[in-house]
């Protein structure tokens, strides 16, 4: 009896996802654990293994799709089994033109003379196309196969590609690459002015200089569903927070002779390699719980969720874009345990392996570009949050001891509240007892 | 016909006859004995040198073409050689009086007229006249090649000078006279009176006239020689020229200053044949040629036959003829009997002739019959006669060496300078008058009716937002009588003529108003005689005057076809730039008048190089070019149209200044700026132009450039493919016929040269490939404003409900294309 392959759900938040790429095709045998198919959430991507064995009957969405979680994305059993009652509705249908399927959601009123709703059709036959629309298509990065040809005997002309434009209907510089690739392989155009002659067909590129010559003088690209996300809850967190960033210093002596100590005997001990961001991370955890206004939800802008435990969001920049995975209970946990952890999540976020429910559940976060040299920044809360703490580079600073002038490092601390749920003053007090726990962090520990 | 005379019904219709003088025939019976009393001994054997030096020359040609050898020198010569050999006596008899104001012209078969022309004049001139004249030609760079090769005289350097220049353009070397472009039918020499030789049977008979046409209006000294054959006799310019050089006008209605007959000689070296063709006995009817005198005009053209073999007997009619001109009595006809014993060419084999009869005039070679007349006479040795001989052999041998050594005679390097001939097409000058001297005017241009007349018009074709009525606007033909006016009182070298230009002012009324101001030698009606009209042209300019000739329509081009296409085109470039053509034909395309009446034939002219061809459509248009055209120094074929002239300036802001100014030939008129398409239109299709951007702004939403190409060659693209560029997409209409219209060219450029730009190919809409039905068929024949529609909705992007009127689909396109329709 034939059975579904289900699109896994990963984490409690996650509604769908998109198939990157299939790894196997219909009439494919697969046992219980074989790769089907990768697939990605906006902010992780997955294998999926089948959970049946038997020849893949059907496959109900293609690469791109995106697919609702807990739905059968492709049918596995024995070869001519009715497979109608696994197949989701509205899908297999949708397939051939996929694509534009899933770029329809962008689609745009269409100009006013277009009354009637334009259906789109993928023309994989002999495309009539003038030669201005071709060069449009080719800037704008449209598929010219989508084109209906309103120009005398169904030639393709700007105007076309202008609609297509109009709709939204652009692919990624990668994918239109991908796509003119497979229509025919990519030559570079010996003829005159750059234009791909018939000599050129079947010719292995590539003239480099020619290249350079004709190459667009930028490239549009589509942001992935991670980079959407990101600018989705960016401009939400400013456009509807009264954010405001307070920066002040700590002498970092206290912590770098810590963390120094440590250093010599934490392989013995059987310790992580302790960093300065772990101490602060430490730092706040045992700070934060003194002022509940900042380890806080702000509900519909009237309602104060105080939180008894601190999860702390911590920011890490992956290859994927901005990711913060969350140390729960970090107020219950020992440096060591805060240290090993925070590694262990940044490594799964950068690997893209990450649970989507480690990526939730913050109380409040620390991001840190000191490593990167930056002295201060305004760094975004993360909404709901009331607060975020900016963790700056190490500076060298002077100060008068018994009158003579004493440099030290100092580290800057940049923080973000939400000035709706808290104001300047007692931020600031937080701010202030930080920094006087972290300049004297061994009394901190000893609590 | 001028009101002055009268046309009297009882005088014309009287009984009477009309008589004829005799004509003489060979009455020249002076032996040498008695002409040494009129000759000197030296002069006598002048004679016989240049008479030598001719034969050599052609033997010379003729040797190097059959054998590849003369003298030992080797060469190999491709190109013509229309040898004169037997002609020599005639040329240097005809020479013997002739000095460097007197022009002679010539024809395919014309070494011997040129080098005698040249020997008489290195004669006459001093010795620093012929070293000015060798430095200042083409920088002195033939002088260069000549000089300080055993020379004893300037008159020898000269020879040698004049020799090797001719050989050298013969065999197509830089050194040549005109860098080796003309060749052995072009060759020519202007300092010294030599002009140009023509290729066309007949074709310097009506240029010729034109410059005896020049000397007259302007006063020059000298007479005008045009050398031409018997075969020429046939040909239809040759009896306009003869028309037209003998005018009535001339004695009865020019100025007194200028009255009198027109000093050219028109002089046949009649050697029996038209290439084989017998003129006397087959191809023609005259029987002796000289008759043919009397048909023209009462004077009989003071035609007379003389005895060509005999160099004494041709010096002798020249003397007499050369008086009749220079008193005002001309023209003059000569029937000069002769015989070329070589053939044609040298592919002639002399099918048509037998050997006796070339025997029979080789027996009387004055070479040989001159020589023992000289002898007999006592006028010279016959030594001395064979070493003059030997000179000329020896000569001769020292040129042709000179001349087919490519290290000392390089021909044009085309490698080095891919450009040079295409420098040569135009002269490309701006000479606001080519004289000095007052314009000779009958009034003061303010006292001009016509200039009062404009003074009260309006100049732009709209008032506070209306039409200004037709007769109060300043129209299309008063903008070209206003350049035309102001370079009458600039240039005192401006004539212009055609049919009924005067009384009438032109059948479009441009000149309406000149008459009370220009006196007849400026201003005349000519014969209706089309080749002499543009043909005369081309001799006033190449002589150094400027001219304005009228066709009156445009389908008249093709009686002056040869003129218009082969000489006002080329004798810049065939010159090598020392001649200038400053010449403006004014052509007008017809409506109404049906097929022969109504075609715009820019296509045929533009394909000619060597024209610059313009067509205005609006008042600023034809006034500005018209003023570019007359300051410059290159052919222009002026088309106007009869749709136009009554219309007043609609476009140019601030309609058409007072001022002079000019447009440049070549430029293109934006007429109205529009994103979505561009339509070019040459000519009156404007206006429908404009009609069909109206509607497809009104009706479709769709924004047209309209521009106007008011100049067809040159034509600058710079705003045609910006605008293309923008729009993406074009449609180009004229009225003439859109087989070969030169709109294809255009479209062709536009696509190659924006290709990736368009959204279309670029769509043609020209007139039907038939005749010209009547007006009243006028909307079947020409562009319509729905043309263009109908153009752009089948073959650009279909307008959304709009209904065509003509079938453009490519079916029928290929249809038309197999009919030949």
């Amino acid at each position: 009896m034939a059975a579904g392959v289900l699109m896994p759900k990963q984490g409690i938040t996650v509604e769908s996802c998109i198939i990157t790429k299939w790894y196997k095709q219909v009439g494919d045998s697969v046992k219980v654990g074989d790769l089907l198919f990768g697939y990605e959430t906006d902010k992780s991507t997955f294998d999926c293994e089948s959970t049946e064995e038997g020849e893949i009957l059907e496959i109900f969405y293609n690469d791109g799709d995106d697919v609702p979680v807990l739905v059968n994305v492709c049918a596995v059993g024995t070869k001519g089994e009715d497979v109608s009652a696994l197949r989701p509705d509205g899908a297999g249908a949708t397939a051939e033109a996929a694509p534009a399927a899933e770029e329809k959601k962008e689609e745009k009123a269409a100009p006013a003379v277009v009354e009637e709703k334009k259906e789109i059709k993928v023309n994989n036959g002999e495309i009539k196309i003038s030669p201005r629309a071709r060069a449009l298509a080719d800037k704008e990065h449209v598929d010219i196969r989508l084109a209906e040809g309103s120009g005398p005997y169904g030639r393709v002309v700007e105007k076309d590609i202008r609609d297509l434009i109009d709709r939204g209907l652009t692919s990624t510089s990668a994918a239109f690459d991908a796509v003119k690739s497979a229509d025919a392989a990519a030559v570079e155009g010996s003829a005159i002015g750059g234009r791909v002659g018939i000599s050129d067909l079947g010719k292995a590129p590539v003239n480099p200089l020619t290249a350079a010559v004709v190459e667009d003088e930028f490239v549009d690209e589509k942001f992935p569903q991670i980079r959407k996300t990101i600018a989705k809850s960016m401009t939400a967190s400013l456009s509807t927070m009264a954010q405001l960033t307070m920066n002040s210093a700590f002498d970092a002596t206290e912590i770098m002779n810590y963390r120094a100590s440590l250093k010599k005997s934490a392989e013995a001990l059987g310790l992580p390699n302790i960093t300065l961001n772990d101490i602060v991370l430490y730092a706040v955890s045992r700070t934060l719980l003194n002022h509940p206004d900042l380890n806080a939800h702000l509900i519909d802008g009237n309602t104060m969720r105080r939180f008894k435990h601190v999860h702390l969001g911590v920011a890490v920049d992956t290859p994927r874009g901005l990711m913060v995975p969350t140390i729960k209970y970090a107020n219950l946990k020992s440096l060591a345990q805060i240290s090993a952890e925070a590694k262990e999540l940044a490594k799964m976020a950068q690997e893209g392996t990450i649970s989507p429910d480690l990526l939730t559940g913050a109380t409040f976060t620390i991001s840190n570009l000191g490593s990167l040299g930056i002295e201060s920044f305004t760094p975004v809360i993360n909404p709901p949050q009331t607060g975020i703490l900016g963790v700056d580079t190490l500076m060298t600073r002077v100060k008068e001891v018994n009158g003579e002038l004493k440099a030290y490092k100092a580290m800057g601390l940049s923080l973000t509240i939400d000035h709706r749920a808290i104001d300047g003053a007692p931020a600031a007090r937080f701010v202030k007892e930080l920094c006087a726990n972290l300049e004297a962090f061994s009394v901190l520990l000893a609590k | 016909m001028p009101k002055s005379q009268f046309v009297d019904p009882v005088e014309l219709r009287k009984a009477g006859k009309i008589t004829f003088e005799d004509i003489d025939v060979n009455v020249y019976n002076k032996t040498v004995k008695e002409e040494r009393k009129n000759y000197s001994d030296d002069d006598l054997k002048r004679i016989y040198r240049d008479i030598t030096i001719l034969r050599e020359f052609e033997s010379m040609i003729n040797q190097i073409k059959l054998q590849g050898v003369y003298n030992g020198v080797e060469h190999t010569y491709p190109g013509p050689a229309h040898l004169s050999i037997g002609q020599e006596a005639a040329a240097v008899g005809q020479a013997y009086n002739l000095d460097k104001n007197d022009f002679i012209f010539g024809s395919h078969r014309s070494h011997s007229e040129i080098l005698a022309k040249a020997l008489s004049c290195i004669e006459k001139l001093s010795d620093k006249e012929l070293m000015d004249i060798m430095e200042n030609f083409l920088g002195g760079k033939v002088l260069r090649a000549v000089e300080n090769n055993g020379q004893n005289s300037v008159k020898e350097l000269a020879i040698d000078f004049i020799i090797y220049g001719a050989l050298a353009e013969i065999f197509a070397r830089e050194n040549g006279f005109h860098l080796g472009l003309g060749g052995s039918m072009h060759a020519f020499f202007q300092p010294f009176g030599i002009y140009p030789n023509n290729a066309i049977v007949g074709g310097s008979g009506t240029i010729a006239t034109g410059a005896a046409l020049y000397k007259k209006v302007n006063n020059k000294s000298g007479i005008v020689v045009a050398n031409i054959g018997d075969g020429a006799l046939a040909r239809g310019p040759m009896w306009e020229a003869m028309t037209f050089a003998t005018m009535d006008q001339y004695r009865q209605l020019w100025e007194e200053s200028k009255r009198g007959g027109m000093p050219i000689l028109f002089n046949c070296f009649n050697n029996d044949y038209g290439m084989g063709g017998q003129t006397r006995g087959e191809t023609m009817g005259y029987n002796m040629l000289a008759r043919i005198g009397a048909g023209v005009s009462p004077t009989q053209l003071h035609a007379e036959r003389v005895d060509g073999y005999n160099p004494l007997a041709v010096i002798d009619a020249m003397k007499r003829k050369k008086e009749i001109l220079l008193n005002g009595d001309g023209p003059c006809f000569l029937d000069v009997v002769t015989y070329r014993v070589a053939g044609h060419s040298p592919s002639d084999s002399s099918s048509y002739r037998t050997k006796e009869e070339i025997e029979a005039w080789k027996a009387i070679d004055p070479v040989i019959k001159f020589r023992e007349d000289l002898v007999a006479a006592g006028a010279a040795k016959d030594d001395e006669l064979q070493k003059i001989l030997d000179n000329s052999t020896a000569l001769m041998t020292k040129i042709c060496k000179m001349a087919s050594d490519v290290e000392k005679s390089p021909y044009i390097d085309f490698d080095k300078d891919p450009a040079i001939v295409e420098r040569l097409m135009f002269s490309n000058e701006k000479i606001a008058k080519l004289d000095d001297r007052e314009p000779e005017v009958l009034a003061p241009k303010e006292e001009c009716p016509r200039v009062v007349q404009i003074k009260g018009k309006e100049r732009f074709a709209f008032k506070d937002g209306k039409p200004v009525s037709k007769l109060k606007v300043f129209n299309y033909r008063d903008a070209l009588f206003e350049a035309i006016c102001d370079k009458f009182y600039e240039d005192p070298t401006l004539i212009t003529y055609g049919e009924d230009v005067r009384d009438w002012g032109g059948a479009f009324a441009v000149y309406r108003g000149l008459t009370e101001v220009l006196p007849y030698s400026r201003l005349f009606n000519s014969p209706i005689a089309e080749s002499a009209i543009v043909g005369s042209a081309v001799g006033y300019a190449m002589s150094g005057g400027r001219v304005i000739v009228e066709l009156m329509y445009a389908d008249f081009i093709g009686c002056a076809g040869d003129e218009i296409f082969n000489q006002l085109a080329k004798w810049q470039s065939m010159s090598a730039g020392i001649l200038k053509m400053p010449v403006v034909l004014r052509v007008s395309v017809g409506s109404k008048y049906g097929a022969q009446h109504s075609q715009d034939w820019t296509s045929l002219t533009a394909h000619i190089p060597g024209l610059k061809v313009v067509f205005p459509a609006t008042p600023w248009e034809a006034k500005g070019l018209m003023a570019s055209a007359l300051n410059g120094t290159d052919p222009v074929v002026f088309f106007e149209s009869q749709r136009l002239y009554d219309i007043g300036e609609q476009f140019h802001e601030g309609g058409v200044p007072e001022e002079s100014y000019e447009i440049e030939i070549g430029d293109t008129n934006l007429i109205k700026k529009g994103d979505d398409i561009t339509i070019l239109t040459i000519g009156a299709t404007l206006y429908r132009a404009m009609d069909a951007a109206k509607q497809l702004e009104e009706k479709y939403g769709i924004s047209a450039e309209v521009i106007n190409l008011h100049s067809i060659c040159p034509l600058n693209y710079d705003k045609i493919l910006e605008s293309v560029k923008k729009t993406g997409k074009v449609v180009l209409a004229s009225d003439a016929c859109s087989r070969n219209s030169f709109l294809n060219d255009v479209a062709r450029n536009i696509t190659e040269l924006a290709f990736d730009y368009l959204d279309a190919p670029p769509a043609v809409v020209g007139a039907q490939n038939w005749i010209t039905p009547p007006f009243e068929f006028d909307k079947y024949f020409f562009p319509q404003d729905t043309w263009i529609l109908d153009a752009i909705n089948e073959k650009i992007m279909p307008l959304k409900g709009y209904v065509p009127t003509t079938n453009c689909t490519p079916v029928e396109q290929l249809r038309k294309a197999k009919m030949g329709v």
